[in-house]
């Protein structure tokens, strides 16, 4: 049912722009704007889609076993085994070289396909499709507000996982094995583990938890091809006063951001409400690129979406957007910490989707083996 | 994106690897008169960075570039937060960071030689983005296609990626083998849940539910129902190398003889003929930096028959008895008249 209501407004955005074919790449790291028109989730090679004006979609790939799954998952698009996918998407564009073409997201279509010297002109549609990713149906925000529930079992599931002497692709391991168990096909994941000798999160290494270990962690599982995202730490054994203080900036940060979010404001101004908390207890430094990458992000068919919640980007909230707003960064005190919610903006504000306390967690470890949670 | 273990060893990756396979690229970079080669990476087309520098991104994307003379080094779009855990897991001479990977690296070369002569790898697969960064970073590069130069080299194992395909394939097989649980969805985790805790870089599961209604497989998503013959599809990925196993759950003695036509068609590789009387097959390998691309195969028009020594996962549906059964393992080509072979066993009952 999503697959076809995107597949509407596509078709009504198109006609509203005048364009006839429109090419939508994607590959397994970026692959928002393939799934939107073919509803296929990509794992391997170059996908291409060509969406025509009239709902018919055709889908190339170049993987064969991404295409053997693309027939069974996607039943209502043409799959074509492609091996040489930009010669062959390219044949099939010189039959329409006359219409008007436009592709998204045009820098990663291959060079090859973009050429200038092709007989048919490729205008650039990622604008278009990005305004139809960022603002979802009400069906769109469901299918996060699944995923949203999916992040708070799962960071409960984190918590029993964590414990000294386990190795951080260990527990990513279990992880992963209770979201197939959920049915849940795919998640975004890093990790961090230490003090403050950690900068920031990354895959899982061989690292093990050490008891007084700040854990931090970003889980983004997906229902239906729609990521949420959530960013809590825990601290292995009880938490330090330093810990406990540092940690009190992050809830600080993460409440005003969320509370900045309402219709008509700027992704830069709930930036800024977060660094704000930051500048006011002298540590400004860390909301700076140094630091940090972003204080939050779209999130949809992608885990890293439009808009960053940045003070240099001036793109308008409005309702049927959904975002996390995390104020991660580094302490120089404790370390990394991060702390994030996802959220949908609303005529009002914001519907916050995780119910996860916003606490910093506690592994109690008990003869060095048992341990429980709690929150500090 | 990658979420399994990317560490680098000096056990089973020591320096001379990396530097043998340099050589080998510096000495047809030199014959073909390119001063510097240039590779991108992603989640999608690993395989040509990872041979050269151990580099596998989880995320985002970057480019290798590979001088006449001197280290490579890595221009990624990730953040340089991330650069000691890049230099942990790699090998590399250093790691520039830049949001636009085509600029950063085309400034870099000029600043060598403005008018270098750049060998790009599968240049006509680059993203487009990125073709026009190189041209506005280095004006008076000359672009050319290296695909033909690499995959000379690329596409023939050497025993160290022999050595990892067995590790990845050894996963694969004790994942399938941990095979359990009361549904599907509890089968698929204790499968991921084996690989990833024995260090696989990514594992992807595919399932065939009821090989009776249908034999293809795909990725479960909520519930489904399992038929009384099944099957479930690992990929597995280690340090690099790509393999693909099956496990088919059916009768033994069906299994058994489909497992012996299975290994004989295998045999014959790189010819086609030992597949003739299967309903399908598939021969994927990495010829650049897919690592595993179609080269043979009932559905695969084109082919691209794998080159004696390079290492392949073999997928077959085969028919005993009018019973369908899928067979998939990881094979080496035979070299110098040697017949090819599976590099594990792929029945497990």
């Amino acid at each position: 049912m999503l697959a076809r209501e995107r597949q509407k407004r596509l078709a009504a955005a198109m006609a509203e722009a005048g364009i006839d074919i429109v090419v939508l790449y994607g590959n397994a790291w970026q692959g928002d704007y393939l799934r939107y028109g073919a509803d296929f989730g990509i794992l391997e090679g170059h996908g291409i889609a060509l969406v025509n004006a009239d709902g018919g979609v055709e889908l190339f790939l170049d993987s064969a076993t991404d295409a053997e799954r693309a027939e069974l998952e996607a039943p209502a698009v043409r799959v074509h085994l492609a091996p040489d996918i930009a010669r062959v998407v390219g044949a099939r564009l010189d039959r329409a070289a006359n219409a008007r073409i436009a592709a998204a997201p045009r820098r990663f279509l291959p060079r090859w396909l973009a050429d200038a010297t092709r007989s048919f002109k490729l205008d650039d549609a990622t604008a278009l499709l990005d305004r139809l990713l960022m603002h979802k149906s009400a069906g769109e925000i469901a299918a996060v507000r699944r995923a949203a529930e999916i992040a708070d079992e799962a960071y409960v599931e984190f918590l029993r996982m964590v414990r000294p002497g386990r190795r951080q692709f260990e527990i990513v391991a279990d992880l992963e094995a209770h979201l197939r168990r959920r049915g849940c096909p795919d998640n975004f994941m890093i990790i961090g583990s230490g003090g403050k000798d950690v900068l920031g999160m990354t895959p899982p290494s061989e690292r093990r938890i050490a008891v007084g270990d700040l854990v931090t962690t970003e889980l983004t599982p997906a229902v239906d091809g729609y990521f949420a995202q959530i960013c809590r730490t825990l601290v292995v054994g009880k938490a330090s006063e330093a810990q406990r203080r540092a940690f009190g900036v992050f809830v600080e940060a993460l409440e005003a951001g969320i509370a900045a979010v309402r219709p008509g404001v700027r992704a830069a101004d709930v930036a800024k409400a977060e660094n704000d908390v930051f500048r006011k207890h002298g540590l400004g430094e860390y909301t700076t690129s140094q630091w940090t990458r972003v204080r939050g992000h779209g999130m949809g068919m992608f885990a890293d979406s439009k808009p960053h919640i940045l003070e240099d980007v001036n793109t308008v909230l409005e309702p049927g957007m959904t975002l996390i707003v995390h104020p991660n960064t580094y302490h120089p005190d404790v370390g990394y910490i991060v702390l994030g919610d996802a959220l949908a903006v609303t005529d009002t504000g914001a519907e916050v989707l995780c119910r996860t306390p916003r606490q910093l967690f506690e592994v109690c470890v008990i003869d060095g083996k048992q341990r429980r949670c709690a929150a500090a | 994106m990658r979420r399994g273990l990317i560490a680098r060893s000096t056990v089973e990756l020591p320096d001379a690897v990396f530097a043998a396979r340099l050589d080998r690229v510096r000495a047809a970079m030199q014959a073909d008169g390119l001063d510097a080669l240039l590779i991108y990476t992603n989640n999608t087309r690993p395989a040509g960075v990872s041979w050269l520098a151990g580099f596998v991104p989880y995320w985002s994307e970057a480019v290798l570039v590979v001088p006449r003379a001197g280290e490579p080094y890595l221009v990624a779009a990730l953040s340089f937060r991330v650069k000691t855990w890049i230099a942990r897991v790699s090998r590399l001479g250093d790691v520039l960071h830049h949001p636009r990977v085509g600029l950063k690296a085309a400034q870099q070369i000029a600043t060598t030689r403005a008018d270098a002569a750049l060998g790009i790898v599968d240049f006509d697969g680059l993203p487009a983005g990125i073709a026009d960064d190189l041209r506005e970073g280095g004006p008076r590069l000359t672009l050319r296609d290296a695909s033909a130069m690499f995959a000379a080299l690329r596409a023939v194992a050497d025993p160290a990626e022999i050595a990892l395909a067995g590790k990845a394939a050894s996963i694969a097989r004790k994942a399938l083998a941990a095979m359990q649980g009361e549904n599907l969805n509890a089968m698929i985790g204790s499968v991921e849940s084996e690989a990833r805790s024995l260090g696989a870089e990514e594992i992807y599961v595919a399932t065939a539910p009821d090989l009776d209604r249908d034999p293809r497989f795909k990725r479960i998503e909520g519930e489904a129902a399992l038929g009384k013959r099944f099957a479930l599809r690992a990929t597995v990925a280690y340090k690099g190398a790509w393999v693909r196993l099956i496990r088919s759950v059916g009768e033994e003695a069906v299994m058994y003889e489909a497992a012996t036509r299975f290994a004989q068609a295998v045999a014959s590789l790189p010819s086609e003929r030992g597949f003739a009387d299967c309903r399908a097959f598939l021969i994927e390998g990495c010829r650049i930096a897919q690592p595993l691309e179609a080269l043979l195969g009932s559905r695969v028009g084109g082919p691209t028959p794998p080159p004696p020594g390079a290492l392949v996962s073999v997928q077959a549906t085969l028919a005993v008895n009018g019973t369908t059964i899928l067979f998939g393992a990881p094979a080496l080509i035979g070299q110098f008249g040697a017949a090819a072979s599976l590099l594990v066993d792929p029945l497990f009952d």
